[in-house]
């Protein structure tokens, strides 16, 4: 039984190796030429304004997770939306007990200010 | 393909604790935030009310979605101590919330999910369905951990919870995953066919010591205990005493259907597990229990030390052992709830959780000094007390399995826990209150659910008949299929 998993053995093994001769080859061949500008911190090309160890605002991790509610509700809501002719009644008073679920959420997020930009 | 099997009766209990939990969130959003008193009464009564109907299906064993949800006897028991822990914690933040909450809607409807999240865990006859209800009552619990606003113990007592319950998760979803990966299926009665079929292969054992670890975690054995005192002396304190009890009490539903049912044939294996960690759960518990000073502290260490005594009932694997753990598990509930309300209407009154500022509570108030007195002399198990009885049927369902050591050890370390109660209770008693103290107000609310917890000690000691064959019953359906 063992031997099954020695194909996983060699494929971890080979997993570690080749990016170490990888990038041991390119360090062994290319140009070393550091100047002030290719040392610089990468933002989107443009120039660093400030500090980047500040804290993020909570905001955007509540708005993230608001969303994220919505989002997975449209993964259950898609099949269930194309499987809609063939179900019966009681799937469909289902989905909107489950809608009427994320309801009440999404109402409490508003009331508690969690959309607002404060 | 088999038809499925959807009989939503069967899980109205589940339903209406939902049901609950959204009404409570929708009556706080509906209601001023100054006017929100009656949510208290109102979860407590929809508990009552969930609890009463749940005796309706005491002895109903059935199975939800061909055995991936079960309802059976030792699920619903389960459910009760859940229920019966939820409305003695919601009697006993009355007065806690109001004066130091805020917000008591999302309290009490986060309560009601923890609850939930805990039914699910003693229901599920399926590895997904149980993590799904261990992560709902974990992160129910987390928020709750954190409730008391600008408090730093508080938040750090959350913080520590989130990352030590990821972690724990993590390791039991590793073991959840390769034990799957092993037998090919997620359903628990299905596991335990396909271990008997194919055998014991290294990578279930390793599954299954992922699994004996994530448990521990849960129920907070030695060494898996460390995030226990801490947070439980962090968090509000009717949190602490929610956490200390029910969530323990799920990780022994959840650990006792999984190894007892899914794994019997590992039992050589586990059982060297648990063993181990009975033995070091219970001397290390007990021990350092000693030299703490805040009342939260040692009433953590000790209920470390409770769980240690519990796992006696699984590493005896006999239906006497099962039915000692419900027993057991129905008296701890009384005593550890009734310990923790005295230690909010003590915090309420002064705001100190010191051993060293008890003392002379019996002067400043009676009932509250023997609720202590008498809940910590049952948890170290003095007759006539219910902790007599039920450790009496814990050792003996090791020592008809032949560990006499074991329980001989669990009987000394259990005279060691009477030392640090009699600490407490000696401070009570003995010692004189400031001339500055003033007696304690104890709320009517909770005079009752202390005296009410009070009966029940006595009674489950004087005249556990009703409770042990409740317990053994229960016990004796656990096996059969």
């Amino acid at each position: 039984m063992l031997q099954q998993y020695a194909g996983i053995g060699v494929f971890f093994l080979v997993a570690a190796i080749f990016p170490i001769i990888a990038i041991g080859a390119a360090w062994l061949v290319r140009p070393k030429k550091p100047s002030r500008v290719k040392l610089d911190t990468y933002e989107c090309g443009l120039e660093t304004q400030g500090p980047t160890w500040v804290q993020f605002k909570v905001g955007y991790f509540l708005y993230a997770l608001v969303f994220l509610i919505f989002d997975i509700e449209t993964v259950f809501l898609y099949p269930w939306a194309v499987q809609f002719q063939v179900l019966p009644l009681f799937a469909f008073v289902e989905m909107f007990i489950f809608i009427g679920i994320l309801a009440v959420g999404l109402w409490y997020a508003w009331k508690e200010g969690a959309l607002e930009w404060k | 393909m088999n038809q499925l099997q959807m009989d939503f009766n069967l899980l109205t209990v589940e339903i209406l604790m939902a049901t609950l939990g959204l009404v409570v969130l929708v009556l706080g959003l509906l209601i001023p935030k100054n006017q929100s008193r009656g949510i208290a009464y109102f979860t407590t009564i929809g508990l009552v009310a969930i609890l009463l109907y749940s005796v309706t299906m005491q002895w109903t064993k059935a199975e939800f979605l061909n055995g991936m949800y079960l309802i059976d006897p030792f699920s619903t028991l389960f459910k009760q101590i859940f229920l019966l822990t939820a409305i003695l914690v919601s009697v006993g933040s009355y007065q806690f919330m109001e004066k130091y909450g805020h917000n008591q809607a999302e309290y009490y409807s986060l309560m009601v999910f923890a609850t939930l999240g805990m039914m699910v865990m003693a229901s599920a006859g399926d590895l997904i369905t149980l993590y799904i209800g261990l992560e709902l009552m974990t992160i129910s619990l987390c928020v709750l951990t954190c409730f008391r606003l600008r408090d730093a113990k508080s938040s750090e007592a959350g913080i520590k919870y989130i990352i030590l319950g990821a972690m724990s998760s993590a390791i039991m979803l590793y073991g959840l995953s390769l034990v799957y990966g092993m037998t090919r299926t997620t359903v628990i009665a299905e596991i335990a066919a396909a271990i008997a079929l194919d055998g014991v292969s290294p990578l279930l054992l390793l599954g299954l010591v992922f699994l004996v670890a994530g448990f521990a975690f849960k129920i907070s054995a030695v060494p898996f205990h460390i995030w226990a005192p801490d947070i439980y002396e962090g968090a509000p304190t009717p949190v602490t005493a929610f956490l200390a009890v029910a969530s323990k009490a799920a990780g022994f539903a959840a650990m006792m259907r999984v190894l007892l049912i899914a794994l019997p044939d590992l039992f050589v294996h586990w059982n060297v597990m648990i063993v181990g960690l009975t033995v070091l759960t219970v001397v290390l518990a007990n021990l350092v229990a000693i030299p703490q000073t805040n009342i939260k502290r040692l009433l953590a260490f000790s209920g470390v030390g409770q769980a240690g005594y519990l796992l006696l009932g699984i590493v005896a694997f006999t239906q006497l052992g099962v039915g000692a753990v419900l027993f057991h598990t129905l008296f701890y509930v009384f005593a550890n709830v009734a310990a923790f309300m005295v230690v909010i209407a003590f915090y309420n009154e002064t705001g100190s959780d010191e051993i060293r500022d008890y003392t002379g509570l019996a002067v400043r108030s009676p009932l509250l000094a023997a609720v202590l007195l008498f809940s910590m002399l049952s948890m170290a198990g003095i007759p006539p007390l219910a902790g007599f009885v039920s450790k009496f049927y814990l050792f003996t369902a090791v020592i008809d399995q032949g560990y006499v050591w074991l329980a001989l050890i669990s009987v000394l370390m259990s005279m060691v826990s009477v030392y640090y109660y009699l600490i407490v209770a000696k401070v009570m008693y003995i010692g004189k209150p400031a001339d500055d103290a003033k007696p304690i107000k104890v709320s009517s609310g909770l005079q009752i659910a202390l005296i009410l917890c009070l009966v029940m000690i006595f009674a489950f000691g004087i005249y556990p008949a009703p409770f042990t064959d409740l317990a053994m019953n229960v016990a004796n359906t656990f096996f059969t299929p």
